[in-house]
This record gives C-alpha cells, structure tokens and sequence, in this order.
C-alpha cells in the first residue's frame, strides 16, 4: 500500500513519508508504554494500599502529557504529509495530462479523468493519509501491550505474544483472497453501468419492442451478475473478519483461563493477573479494527491503482535533438497505424506539396478524421513516417509542430469565457486589430454584433450558449488568426441552416488561401475546390487523383457520389 | 487521527443524533419488504453485542472474588470464567450472522432498487431522458443504489455498538458506582463542549471557502480534459494547465489553512476521548474514592474495562456519519427518479380505427416553460407522405416525437385512427407506429437480434430481408459472425451502418404508421440512398411524416408544412408552395443558394421539384 502510494506520487515523498511513520509509530509505542504504568497503580489500588497508586499515577499523568505532545506533533507532521503529497499529486497529474497523446482522450475519458482530478484524489489522499496512523497504532499499540505483559508475567506475555503471528497470518489471507474477487466486482459493475446506459438511450427502441413490460433481459443478468459478485465479495472478506474476531477473542479466553489458573494456584497475584486482563482487554479493540482499515485501505488502493494507470500511461517521447521542418509539406509515407486492436491506416502513403489542397472523403468509418489526427501528431503511428517539410513528426519539437498547423474540427469545444478571448487563444499576442479581421474574414462579426454582449458574451462552458454554425465560426476565425501554414480542417457532416452553412462556407474558403491544407469533405462544392481527392475505405486509399478524373474513372468515387449528387447539386 | 480526516467529517460540523432517521420516510418505504430481515440484523446484532460484554463482566466478577477477604472459591471463578467464554462464543455467532444476513439482504435490496429504478426508467415519457445525460442517470442506477450499502450493511452494526452497548454499559455503572460514572463521563463531557468551537463563524466560512475551492477544481479539470485537443492544437497547453495548477494549489492552500485552524481543536478532542486520558480520568476518580474509603477497590475494574466504550458515540458522530451523509444523497437522487410520473396507462385501452394520424391544437412546452409548439393542427392522410421543413428550432424534431408519444401536448391532443394517444395501450401505440430518429442506439447484442428488436419473434427470412431493403445486408454478411456478430464484442459499425440497422428495424416492424427525422447525421450517401429506397419500397397504404432535409425529399413529399417558431406557416403541396411563392419558395432558394454556394455553375440537378 505504502509502496504504491509512493509509486504512484513519486518517491521525492518517501522521506518525508518515513519520517511521518516514524512519528507515528513513536506514538503508538508511547501509547503502550504508558499502560505499563497502570500494572503498579492498580496493584496498589486493589491490593489494598491504595495511598501508595499517588506517585504512580502521577507518573502516569506525566505519560499521558507525553503522550499527548507526541500525538499532536504526529498529527501534524501526518497532515505535512497530507496535503504535501495532495500538492504533489495535483502537480504531477497536471503535468502528465497535459503531455499525453490526445488520442488518449477519447469519449469516455472526460468523465473518468474529472472525477478522478477532483474528487477522486482528494478522497484517495486524504483515506491514505487519514487512514495510516489508526493502522500503525493498531498493530503497534498491541505489541508494545504485549511486550509489557511479557515483562510483567512470562506466561500470560507468552500466551498473548503465541496471538501474533496468527493475527498476522490472517491479515494476510484477508488481503489476498479478497483482491480477486474485488477485481471481478469491479468489472462486474463496469459491465452493468455499461447496460444500463444501453437500457436507457435505448428506451425508445425498447419500448416499440415492448421490451420494458417484461424485465429487459440483458439488463437484468447483469444486475443480476453484479449482485452475485458483491454477495461473493462479502462471502471472501467474512472468513477474514470472523477469523480475526475469533483469534482476539480466543486470545482473550486463553488469558482469562489462564490467569484464573495461576491465581487459584497462588502463582500470581490478583491484581497482577487482573491489571494484565485490563492490558488484554486494551489490546481486543485496536486489533479488531483491523479488519475495518483493511476494507478501507482496499478501498483507497483502487482510487490509487485508476491514477497509477494514468499516470504509467506513456506520453508521446519529445526529440532529444529536435529539427525544424523546413517547408511546409506533407506526406505519409507507408503508414500502418493501429488503434487498440483496429487496423486503421494499412500502409497508407499520400503527399501533399506545399500550398496544395488535399480532400478526403470516403465512408463513414474510413478512417478521415484519424488521418487530420495523425498528421497533427495526436497519435504516433505504428509503422511508417509522417513528414512535415521532409521531417519526421517525431523529430519536431511538438510546439513547433503545433505552431505550424491550425486544426478546425468538426466538433468545436469552446473555453468557458468570452468570444474575444476563446478566438485570441489562436494567437494570444494578437493585436486588437488582427482579432477583429480575423472575425470579419469567419464571418463572425455578424454573430457579435447580435450578442447583447458583444465580444465580451461569454459562451458558457464548451461554448453552449452560441448555436453549433456560430461555434464553428468562432473556431474559423481562431484558424485564421493563428495563420499558420498547414490547415488541417474537418467539415461538418450536419447540416447548417443556410445562414451558417453560407458563412461557414465563406470563412473556410479563406482559411484554406494559399495554405497547405489537408480537409476531410462531405460536401461536393468543397471537394471539388481541391487539387487532389484521395477516397479513403477500409483502412487504405482505393483512389486518387482530381475530382473530375475520378468522376470519369466512374469507380468507388464516382460511385459515392451518385447516390447522394442531388443533395449538393453543383448549382 | 491524522489532520486531514476533518475533511470528511466537515459536512456534517454539528451531526444531530438523527442524522440517519432523517431520510427514514424514503428509505422505509424501499425497505418495508425487507422489514423481517432488517430486524433480525438489529436484534442479532444487539444482543451479540452485549453479549460481547460478558467476558468484561466476567473479569469484573473474578475481580470480586478473588479481591473479596478469605479464600477464593475455585468452582465459582470458573462458573464465571464459562460464562465470559459463552458470552464470546454468542457474540461471535451472532454478530457474525448479523454481518452475513446484513450483506445478502444489502445485496438483495440493491438488485430490487435497481430492478425498480429500471421498470420505472422503462415507463417514464421518453422526453424525460433528453434533458439529464444519460450517464448522469445510470449512475443513479450504479452509483447511488451502491452508496445505500453502508446504510444497510453497517449502519445497523455501527449504531449499536455506538449507542446500545455503551447504554447498558452506562447504566450496569452507574449501579456499580454513580459517582465514579460521572467521574468516567468527564471526557466526553469534555469532548462535547469542544463541539460549538468548531462551529465558529470562522470555522464555517472556511468550509465555505474550502468547497468553492473545490468546485474551481473540478471545473477547471473538465475544461482541461475536455478541451486538451484545442488546447493543444493551439499552443494554449501551458495556459490551460497553469489554470488547473492554480486552482489546485489554491485548494490545497484553503484545506491547509482549514486544517491548521482545526487541528488544536481537534486534537484537543481526539485526547479527551483516547484510551490513555480517559483510564487517567478513571484513574484518579476511582483512586480517590478508594483512599477516602467509599467505594471498594473491586468496584473500579468495571470502570477500566467499560469505561472507555463510552466514547463510542461521540467518536462515531465524526466517523460513520460521512458515509450516511452520501447514502441519504444517494436515496434522494433514487427517491427523485422512482418519482418521476410514467406515461399514464389507460384503464380501458381503445382501439384505433385506421391509421389517420390528426393533430388538433396542439401545444407543446418544456418543463422550463418554453413554448416549442403553438397549437398545430395537422392531418397526415394514410397512403401519403408529409414532408416537415423549417429552420432549426421550429419545433420540428418536437413535433414528430409526439407521434410515438415521447411526450403528450401540454394542450390539445394527438389522435391515431380516431383514438387519442392517451387512451392507446403502449403496445398497441408501438404496433402501429415506428420511427428513425437522429440518435441510433445499438445493443450489444446480435445484429439480427438488433433488427428484430421490435417484432422479437421474427424469422431469419424476414430480417434479411429487411437488412437488403435497408442495404446493410453486404455489410453484415462481412462481420465476423454475419447476423450473429454481437455489436459492440465482435465488431463495430460505422454511424452510418448503424442508421442503416435502425431502417431496417423500422421496416421490419412494417407498421402503418412511420416517423422519420431525415437527419443530419445521414452523413454518407449509401444510407441517405437506403433511407430513400425504403422509402419508395413502402406499400401505398402507409401514413409518413418525416422531417425533411434534402430538397428532394421535399420534392418527392405529397403534402410539405413549414413550421416557424412552433407554428404551421405554410401548407400545401410542393408544387403549390413553390406557386405561392411565400415562406417556403424563400426557404426553398435559400437552401439551393446555400447548396450551390461556391460551386462553378452548372445545371441543377434533381433539387427541381417534379
């Protein structure tokens, strides 16, 4: 635990780790050793000199003090540790969060990262720091009650001391078989939650089959499975949690027989044996929390083995020497690329000349959006090159790849601010001037002028306030003032009222001006403005060449737009 | 304890002892079923728990005897010392039961929580789910049913060893020696009053604080999460992480100084109540009551051995409580969603005759009290199609999910074959009517079970069938497994392939009735082609309405109705409209315009009607 909760923040903490668990197992010692005071209190008390427990108990007082100075400093240095480590870890998954690839971030991700950013860390931190000093005084505060008994009276020490290593071994087991059958409920609730999301955007559908008025099957065998691995997982940990109740308590029997034993057989005297039983009795309770932290610590461990996996996720590697591209060209030079067990790109070659425009088009599914994606290195391929101006996109500094190319994708996400400030993120040391043509040329200035705010209108967060034509508007003029010299654009597929399809039109018509410009197109008018059209299915380019030739070569191309040439009818 | 477990036990600064009665309506009424077997937990838990006091009384009782003048009496220790062994084995059997019983019936009522949430999601109107993620509702159905755990699972465990033994524990001392008692309560007494210290307006605006640091960091992880492609793709990457930085480190600034400003406080607390301070606080009571001569100095081993469990209710008001804190959110969330109203059923189900479908002034408004549609009178005639067009947020996608009844008019009433849709059995609404609507959802399931999934007891003729028609056959032939091949396991489709399945499932269900939202998602030709061969494939008998987005559809429509801002404008034939040359002639240009914008001219083809 202590090991993965280093791993997982870095081990620069381990100091400061150890140093904290030292404090903390001084403490407990500290704990225990003041009980050994209680054994000549008591046996003044009870045995019938009671005016002779005073020094006693003020030397247990003094103990108590101690005690007390040594808890707070623990405290302390164990809240250092803390919020230190929470500092830590912030950092740390900031920095790697934003240096891995974006093809990682898919979907699902979004969900999974916030929650794990927020919430997540702070409830994993704080368990793990919340939950160390009640497991070192668990187990310490006992030995250090033993080895006092020990001291006291070999035989009821040694009785007790025979306690440990079962407790131990049951600790273990507990942890051990418990693991597994965590790991398949955890995976039994994936499956479930990823039904009954199914269920539910499937209702529609459901109920025209009248699939809801009997139990939906698929759901309910999954609700059905998760029930039973939870009820497996409680039948694994109960063994452990009855085990150790039944050690303490067996302990605890053997103790009182015992003692009654030497005390009937004048081997010991009575207050001894029955301060050792106090001592006994103190040791029961911390020992049978044990198996209460262990079911947190489990708890917290999974929090810390969902951020260990990102956080042993592989960023994309930086150049150690990096190159600057000389020209502004692109090629894909036999790319294979592989997304998990998907082939997507099978050796896939194609150039773009500097100042040239490239369309591809192609099924949905072929693979369009990924080729914009690997081009602006948002994934590495597995075989094969990409090259920019004739180098690798591996061997360029990724800012300065960043740099050259604007990206305009299908789906825009706009920051939670103001227009001004979400178009400025293309070129932040714009002048007001460039901003404000920058938005005339996409067309956006009609969209301000409507805004009661003006520039200042916040878009609201992933720019829902302003209407999808708007948003793409928005991301154009972004691209265009950040003229950088490789246009990589992904063309909306929905349709746009005719207003927004217009300007949207116009605006991408002048990003695209004498730039080198890579577009996925689902409309015939832009395609026909390229220079060249590759027509992408299943993962390799079936053709290529200009729009005009393929017609005439009346195969998949000519074909693919047959079926749909009256939608955008060349007027 | 460390410092920083004051963070989960902040939401609940002074936790009123009812703190887990107070969601008791709700959660009574989700377990009544269970009432039997939630006692039994209770009471085995009792009584094992204070069975579990016997070996202590057993010591005490030694103590007695062995401290009384004279010689002990061997047969009677070991009586005593029996009796403290039964007690163990008692508790050990009963609590462990307790446990046991505890987690099958948490296991049994989750299963039902979510077999109720899932028969009640299946009979909310449809246009529930378009306004909550559903991500955000399945985690209703995971989630929070999950988080009831610790409420039936523990608390029961929990509450008693917190409040029941440290009870019978209070009044057996109190018999023994009621001065002593008191003497033993100094701690908690002291506890308690350090209570209102947390309280202090400082103390509550720093939790204040400490939340709206909070929610700045889970709002700037979304942005950065969210929007990591164009931050990227801009160079905006450092900004966007400095943001993220910041509101962490301000987070991890407000918590230290919370925590700071606690930690003497708490740390007061913590010693009241720990195990050396107390025995101290016995100590000296009983050792001075014993000198003075009033109290015999057996009577003070139960205060050593008792004594300390009566902190348990104080300790556990800081620990536990968080837990059922997030169960009783968890409940409400459940209890909101279990309350949602179904579509009302019919009594006495109608018939419909025919299948004319009429709309008669029908309104229709969100919750938000928007106005979407503004008393629409239509009547869609079987054998024709009406072709719907109009800009974006006219109503249109509104208006069509009337049909099948996602939602019912707020005023007004839809009526098929003479019968309003209200007094129609869900079944019989879903043999007449079927739909295509943008968002395809497929199972992971069969393909052929996907198709089939309206009409389940269809043959393997028919859904090929329906798969050529739809033009997907190819297609799923191809998979790994053809019709077999679970979407989703074996192999993914394309959202254009998967468009496709959903026509073939609306013509498998071959009903009279069809509803289709044309929509933008049509992204490639070879479904927009399968949508129109369908089309054209269906009998002459059919009633049609689909939203219309290409001009040819339009064209080919019998009846067109231009919707604006939630009313009909226009309606007519297209031919007729064109004529008109009012609202939709000046739709109908500016979509052409739009369509040739930047093409080099050309004759138009097939966007004339014929």
């Amino acid at each position: 635990m202590i090991h993965m909760l280093l791993r997982v923040l870095g081990h620069e903490y381990a100091r400061t780790m150890r140093r904290a668990m030292a404090l903390m197992t001084i403490t407990a010692t500290a704990e225990g050793l003041s009980y050994a005071l209680l054994v000549p209190v008591l046996r003044a008390l009870l045995g019938g000199s009671p005016a002779d427990a005073w020094p006693w108990l003020v030397a247990f007082g003094a103990a108590v003090a101690a005690y007390a100075v040594l808890r707070y400093t623990s405290d302390l240095s164990g809240m250092r540790v803390g919020t230190t480590m929470l500092r830590g870890m912030y950092h740390r998954l900031g920095e790697h969060l934003a240096r891995l690839p974006i093809g990682w971030y898919d979907a699902g991700r979004v969900g999974e990262v916030s929650v794990m950013a927020g919430r997540g860390l702070l409830a994993a931190m704080s368990v793990a720091a919340h939950l160390l000093a009640p497991f070192v005084s668990a187990v310490v505060t006992p030995l250090t009650v033993v080895a006092v008994m020990l001291v006291f009276d070999w035989r009821m020490g040694l009785a007790a001391l025979a306690g440990v290593p079962v407790v131990a071994a049951i600790q273990w087991w507990t942890v051990r078989s418990t693991a597994a059958t965590d790991a398949e409920r955890h995976q039994r609730d994936h499956e479930a939650s990823g039904r009954v999301i199914e269920y539910l955007q499937a209702q529609p559908v459901l109920r025209a089959g009248g699939r809801t008025t009997e139990r939906f099957t698929l759901l309910d065998d999954s609700l059905r499975g998760m029930q039973r691995a939870s009820r497996r997982t409680v039948l694994a940990a109960l063994p452990g949690v009855v085990g150790l109740t039944v050690v303490v308590q067996a302990l605890f029997t053997v103790l009182l027989v015992l003692g009654a034993y030497l005390v009937l057989g004048g081997n010991i005297g009575a207050a001894e044996v029955l301060t050792i039983l106090v001592l006994a009795a103190r040791c029961a309770d911390p020992l049978l929390s044990l198996s209460d932290i262990g079911g947190k610590l489990r708890g917290a461990r999974s929090e810390l083995d969902r951020l260990d996996q990102v956080l042993r996720t592989d960023p994309l590697p930086e150049p150690a020497e990096p190159i600057e591209p000389a020209g502004h060209d692109l090629e894909l030079a036999s790319v294979t690329f592989r997304h998990g067990d998907r082939t997507v790109f099978d050796d896939v070659s194609l150039s773009v000349p500097q100042g040239r425009r490239l369309a591809v088009v192609g099924p949905s599914g072929a693979g369009k959006s990924t080729l914009l994606q690997v081009l602006a290195r948002f994934y590495d391929v597995d075989a094969g090159a990409v090259r920019m101006g004739g180098v690798d996109v591996r061997a360029i500094d990724t800012k300065v790849l960043m740099e050259r190319i604007a990206i305009v994708f299908q789906h825009v996400y706009l920051f939670d601010g103001t227009i001004e400030e979400n178009v400025r993120l293309g070129r932040p040391g714009a002048t007001e001037a460039e901003v404000r043509a920058a938005a005339t040329a996409a067309r956006l200035d009609e969209v301000i002028e409507r805004l009661p705010g003006g520039w200042e209108t916040n878009v609201g967060e992933g720019g829902s306030l302003l209407s999808g034509g708007e948003r793409q508007r928005v991301s154009i003029a972004r691209a265009l003032l950040k003229d950088a010299p490789v246009v990589l654009l992904d063309e909306v597929t929905s349709a746009l009222d005719p207003v927004n399809e217009a300007a949207v039109h116009e605006g991408i018509e002048r990003l695209m001006a004498g730039r080198t410009v890579v577009l996925v197109a689902h409309r015939m008018r832009t395609v026909q403005r390229a220079d060249r059209v590759v027509f992408l299915d299943g993962g390799r380019i079936v053709e290529e060449g200009t729009h005009d030739e393929l017609l005439r070569r009346g195969g998949r191309y000519a074909g693919f737009w047959e079926v749909s040439h009256h939608e955008a009818a060349p007027g | 304890m460390t410092a920083t477990d004051l963070a989960p036990a902040r939401e609940q600064p002074a936790p009123p002892p009812d703190a887990g009665t107070g969601s008791a309506p709700g959660m009574t009424g989700l377990l009544r079923p269970y009432g039997w077997a939630f006692a039994a937990v209770v009471l085995l838990q009792m009584v094992g728990a204070v069975a579990g006091l016997a070996p202590l009384l057993a010591v005490v009782e030694v103590g007695r005897v062995l401290l009384s003048p004279g010689p002990a009496d061997p047969g009677h220790v070991w009586a005593v010392v029996t009796a403290g062994a039964a007690g163990l084995l008692v508790r050990l059997l009963l609590t462990a039961a307790s446990s046991g019983i505890g987690h099958v019936l948490d296991g049994e009522v989750q299963l039902t929580l979510r077999r109720r949430l899932a028969a009640r999601l299946g009979r909310v109107p449809i246009g529930w789910f378009s306004r909550r993620g559903s991500g955000e509702v399945a985690k209703v159905v995971g989630e929070d049913v999950s988080a009831v755990h610790p409420f039936i699972a523990h608390a029961p465990g929990e509450l008693v060893s917190a409040f029941v033994v440290p009870l019978v524990s209070l009044v057996y001392l109190f018999a023994v020696d009621w001065r002593l008692t008191l003497i033993t309560l100094i701690p908690v007494a002291l506890a308690v009053a350090m209570v209102p210290l947390m309280m202090v307006p400082a103390r509550l605006r720093e939790q204040e604080e400490f939340d709206a640091a909070m929610g700045r960091i889970a709002d700037s992880t979304v942005e950065f999460v969210q929007g990591i492609a164009v931050v990227k793709a801009f160079g905006g990457a450092e900004r966007a992480h400095r943001t993220f930085i910041r509101a962490a480190d301000d987070f991890v600034d407000v918590f230290v100084r919370w925590v700071r400003n606690m930690s003497l406080i708490a740390a007061a607390m913590q010693l009241a109540l720990s195990p050396p301070f107390v025995l101290l606080v016995v100590l000296i009571g009983g050792a001075a009551l014993i000198t003075s001569g009033g109290m015999a100095p057996a009577d003070l081993l139960p205060f050593l051995l008792l004594g300390l469990g009566l902190t348990a209710p104080v300790a556990a008001l800081g620990h536990g409580f968080d837990d059922l804190q997030a169960a009783r959110r968890a409940v409400s969330r459940i209890k909101d969603v279990l309350e949602v109203p179904p579509l009302p059923e019919p009594a006495e189900p109608a018939s419909p005759r025919g299948h004319r479908v009429e709309l008669r002034d029908v309104r229709f408004a969100y919750d938000d009290g928007r106005e979407v549609l503004r008393g629409i009178d239509l009547v869609l005639e079987p054998g024709t199609v009406t072709a719907l067009v109009g800009p974006s947020g006219s109503g249109k996608s509104t208006l069509v999910q009337l049909l099948p009844r996602f939602f019912d008019p707020v005023s007004g009433s839809v009526l098929l074959g003479g019968v309003d849709l209200r007094e129609l059995g869900s079944g019989e609404l879903y043999r007449m009517v079927s739909f295509v609507f943008q968002d395809v959802r497929l199972l992971r399931a069969p393909v052929a079970d996907n198709i089939a999934l309206a009409v389940p007891h269809a043959g393997h003729d028919e859904v090929v069938r329906a798969a050529r028609l739809a033009g997907i056959h190819d297609r799923i032939l191809e998979l790994p497994r053809g019709y077999d091949t679970v979407i989703g396991d074996d192999a993914r489709l394309s959202g254009g392939e998967a468009q496709r399945v959903a026509v073939a499932r609306a013509l498998l269900a071959d009903t009279p009735v069809l509803v289709l939202d044309e929509a933008t998602a049509f992204a490639d030709p070879q479904t927009e082609q399968a949508v129109r061969r369908a089309l054209a494939t269906l009998d002459g008998d059919r009633t049609v309405l689909v939203i219309a987005h290409r001009l040819e559809t339009v064209a080919d429509a019998d009846t067109v109705v231009m919707l604006e801002n939630g009313s009909i404008v226009e309606r007519g034939s297209p031919a007729e409209l064109l004529a008109r040359n009012g609202r939709f002639a000046a739709f109908w240009r500016s979509r052409r315009i739009a369509g040739a914008a930047g093409t080099h001219g050309g004759p138009a083809q097939g966007d004339e009607p014929r």
